[in-house]
């Protein structure tokens, strides 16, 4: 791991800071990114902050398999699937950069990356249809997880290492 | 980029390979990990190769063993250390470059005692230290899985050590950290008591999850509380049961779900080394092929560790943080 020097005097404190801050960003080879709340406003932050929405959701959907109550699930799986229509949108060219988890892919392999997204709507509209109907939520919960993975794992890149 | 990368930190490790020096002057014949009489015991009874394939599952496919793309057990697997890079060995029964002539007791030895053939002792990036409390029963199932598996000719590669005297390192290290396991004779059947001699024995998840010391053994008094210093420089995550930084806001069917098809409750997917435990290897089974009922036994038990507040962050982040 990379460590800073410590400065022990005032004057290079500000370049340690300095340095510091620019450890965090080029640690593990360039791909660092930050909590939200330290991303530049643009698309990397809109669209980080649109998964954090859906994961949210998602969690939503899980506590409402737990307690029973599948007709929480509903609003939480439309929302999911209406933040996935959207989603593929907000990749502009030029938007890659280290602060992002965005694979180049997502550029190079446009039709795929929207064929995904695609799919995972179509799954979380099924899980909604599930919901509604009483049907099988924890089934309707492993496709749509099974979509996330499939899109993360061909245009997400890992946190760390790898 | 396999699990068992041993934490990095710099400067202390002169101190360390200056220790284990001084250690080897003391050191004898004197051993750690299982005793030779249990693993004798152990090899003793026949083992059963599908009841070994889910030992194996439960190892999380042992897959430091085997090469991205395969084949299941040929080794040579890079492993980088703060002490060398290591390459993981070739475990199938080809005769010359394999384990094929080994006997079952000679394989007992290298996987709960550290003890390889001629005799020297293991580097510890083989966790043999925390597989010495493998259940008999579980370990000569396993040793016939892998006798099942079909032999692949591949040299092992030899250890780029960044130690003086590499095996009389090896050696104190054995004597001075691997303790003295007592393995039981069966494995625990069910239970928050099966749960925790999975995760100790046989999925050794805290191989992974527990912070390492400048010896590069583990920390106990920071059992499963995570790491910075994981495999490949991953973040490995506290999963004792602090609500704040740790597991403690999961439920045991959050934790299956993770164990068996990788999902977390936000339906994010876990990656890196945890998503090769969970998914195994080139083909090789891993914790996704286990039986429900195991996993199930390793989450309850998760629930019950002890919560530690460690909140775990790369270096560089805490060192802008401290600098605010």
């Amino acid at each position: 791991m990379i460590r800073s020097k410590r400065a022990t005097s005032a004057a290079p404190r500000a370049a340690a800071i300095g340095l510091a801050a620019l450890l965090a960003l080029s640690a593990a080879g360039g791909a660092a990114w930050a909590d939200d709340k330290d991303l530049p406003p643009g698309p990397i932050h809109d669209r980080h902050e649109l998964m954090e929405e859906v994961g949210d959701h998602a969690k939503a959907i899980g506590d409402a398999a737990k307690a029973g109550k599948p007709a929480d699930a509903v609003k939480p799986a439309e929302e999911i699937a209406a933040a996935l229509e959207k989603f593929p949108t907000m990749f502009p060219a030029g938007s890659e950069s280290p602060l992002s988890r965005a694979k180049p892919e997502i550029w190079t392999q446009k039709a795929e990356f929207d064929d995904m997204a695609k799919k995972g709507r179509e799954a979380a509209l099924a899980l909604a249809a599930a919901a509604k109907s009483g049907g099988d939520l924890k089934a309707a919960s492993g496709k749509m997880f099974q979509t996330c993975k499939g899109c993360h794992e061909h245009f997400r890149k890992p946190e760390e290492g790898e | 980029m396999r699990p068992l990368a041993h934490r990095r930190r710099r400067g202390s490790r002169r101190v360390a390979a200056l220790a284990l020096c001084a250690a080897c002057a003391c050191v004898s014949a004197c051993g750690g990990g299982a005793d030779a009489g249990d693993d004798a015991r152990a090899v003793a009874l026949r083992g059963d190769a599908s009841r070994g394939e889910r030992v194996l599952a439960l190892a999380g496919g042992c897959g430091c063993h085997t090469p991205e793309k395969g084949p299941v057990g040929a080794g040579g697997v890079a492993i980088e250390t703060p002490f060398g890079t290591f390459y993981s060995t070739n475990v199938t029964p080809d005769e010359e470059t394999g384990i094929g002539a080994w006997s079952d007791l000679e394989i007992a030895r290298a996987i709960r005692g550290g003890e390889l053939r001629d005799g020297s002792v293991e580097a510890p990036v083989m966790p043999y230290p925390e597989y010495a409390g493998m259940a008999d029963d579980d370990l000569r199932d396993l040793i016939a899985y892998l006798r099942s598996l079909p032999p692949v000719r591949r040299e092992n590669r030899a250890h780029q050590v960044d130690l003086p005297l590499p095996r009389l390192a090896f050696r104190a290290w054995r004597m001075l950290f691997a303790g003295h396991a007592r393995p039981p004779e069966t494995a625990p059947r069910d239970g928050v008591a099966r749960g925790r001699y999975l995760t100790d024995h046989v999925g050794i998840c805290g191989d992974c999850h527990t912070p390492r010391d400048r010896f590069g053994a583990l920390e106990r008094a920071m059992y499963l509380a995570g790491t910075p210093f994981g495999p490949g420089g991953e973040l490995v995550p506290n999963i004792t049961s602090d609500r704040e930084t740790g597991i403690g806001g999961w439920d045991v069917g959050d934790l299956v779900n993770l164990l068996q098809i990788g999902m977390k409750p936000d339906f994010d997917n876990v990656q890196g080394s945890m998503a090769e435990v969970v998914d195994g290897v080139a083909g090789a089974p891993g914790l996704g092929k286990a039986p429900e009922e195991d996993l199930r036994a390793i989450a309850e038990y998760l629930k019950t560790v002890p919560p530690i507040h460690h909140r775990v962050v790369r270096e560089a982040t805490k060192e802008k943080e401290e600098d605010r």
